[in-house]
């Protein structure tokens, strides 16, 4: 029969994923409203809480050292091993570690070229590879199995995970998003010159031109010069307005989808203990991914922006 | 009302009525894509980067909306 190996796949996956969805729901705490049973002891899954600021571990002075500054440190640990480990001997045929690590930068860089065009691409490669790199390993070292649940028991007997994602705290993508507009408005200062730069936000090109014909007497061109002016002026101040809003969204786009993410993981293995949550662990593997580009393609399209000359339209 | 029954009913409408834009928003992004690509098959790789860039930007309107709710609905206490 054609479909004969694929059979034994369904057999040995879907089958036992199948036993544990429906052990799991007789004997969760769907079962115990349904049927009544009693869940035995593995199966007691604290009721999930759902706590937005991170809890502190310990203090030290008038410092809180909270459990996502711990996860945070993990991550950077994880990174600067890991690219120290893999470029340890280069050679210029690449072994395994080294190849893997080649990949990785040439990917980066492809994609920071296909946006930013090869003149750019290397001034806004670093930081912009470092974004995706930190968000996306954040995100995926929080879905190990002693995250969020080998802690410390608080007075009021409330586990403060030793460990908890870094995306989740709102002060991480904050960081990070105060970083990218920092980097864009550096990026456009480097590449156009600091007044230059700084003249498309307090645009008062047009308005000069319109004041000078006022007073060398044209009237006519003075008055549309000065009306479209006062709206260069007023879009510009706009432009100021719109930066700073982007950091904001960048915060609240991480944050928001890194929460909801942990809360439905949270929820799902609570209602139904030990099999439904493998379909939400492949979404949270997903949305990692797309946050990570996100941010970092966000923060790439707006360095190429801010870099790029603008075109006057007179 | 007691407070409570305004807790809930402010933290169902926050989420009802807020989650019409962005379904509606990522619904019209499938939409346009889908037109494109059909013209233009050969343009795949471009179309599909774009409507994921522009997707996960309209999700995040439907996440600022999550967290409004999670905020009435955990944070704020009477």
């Amino acid at each position: 029969m054609k479909g004969n190996g694929r059979y034994k796949v369904l057999l040995f996956f879907f089958v036992p994923v199948l036993i544990l969805f429906a052990v799991g729901f007789v004997f969760g705490p769907l079962g115990a409203g349904f049927f009544g049973t009693k869940p035995p002891g593995i199966f007691q899954v604290p009721k999930p809480t759902v706590d937005l600021p991170a809890e502190p571990i310990c203090h030290v002075g008038h410092f809180s050292l909270t459990n996502t500054l711990i996860a945070s440190w993990l991550t950077i640990i994880v990174l600067v091993g890991l690219s120290l480990l893999l470029t340890r001997k280069m050679k210029p045929i690449p072994g395994k570690g080294q190849a893997m690590a080649e990949l990785v930068v040439e990917g980066l860089l492809n994609f920071v070229e296909s946006v930013a065009g090869k003149k750019h691409a290397r001034m806004l490669f670093p930081e912009v590879a470092t974004i995706f790199l930190y968000v996306i390993t954040n995100a995926y070292l929080a879905l190990l199995p002693f995250f969020g649940s080998i802690g410390l028991h608080e007075h009021n007997d409330k586990l403060a995970p030793l460990f908890r994602a870094a995306n989740t705290d709102v002060n991480t993508p904050l960081s990070i998003a105060i970083m990218s507009f920092c980097l864009v408005e550096y990026w456009g200062m480097k590449s156009l010159g600091v007044v230059h730069y700084l003249s498309e936000f307090i645009n008062v090109r047009q308005l000069g031109q319109g004041f000078k014909a006022l007073l060398a007497g044209r009237i006519g061109s003075a008055v549309m010069d000065i009306f479209f002016g006062f709206i260069n002026l007023f879009v510009g101040l706009l432009e100021i307005f719109s930066h700073i809003m982007r950091m904001l969204s960048f915060t609240f786009r991480l944050f928001g989808n890194m929460t909801a993410g942990e809360i439905l993981i949270l929820v799902s293995s609570f209602l139904i203990p030990l099999a439904f949550t493998i379909p939400f662990y492949g979404l949270e593997l997903l949305i990692g991914l797309i946050q990570a580009l996100i941010f970092s393609g966000l923060t790439l399209v707006f360095g190429t922006i801010a870099v790029s000359p603008h075109e006057e339209t007179e | 009302m007691s407070p409570d029954v305004m807790k809930l009913l402010s933290v169902g409408l926050a989420a009802g009525l807020g989650f019409f834009g962005p379904a509606l928003a990522l619904g019209l992004i499938g939409y346009s894509a889908m037109q494109s690509l059909g013209r233009n098959p050969e343009a795949r790789g471009a179309i599909l980067t774009n409507m994921i860039l522009i997707g996960a930007l309209a999700e995040a309107i439907g996440i600022y909306v999550l967290i409004v709710c999670i905020i009435l609905a955990m944070v704020v206490k009477f």
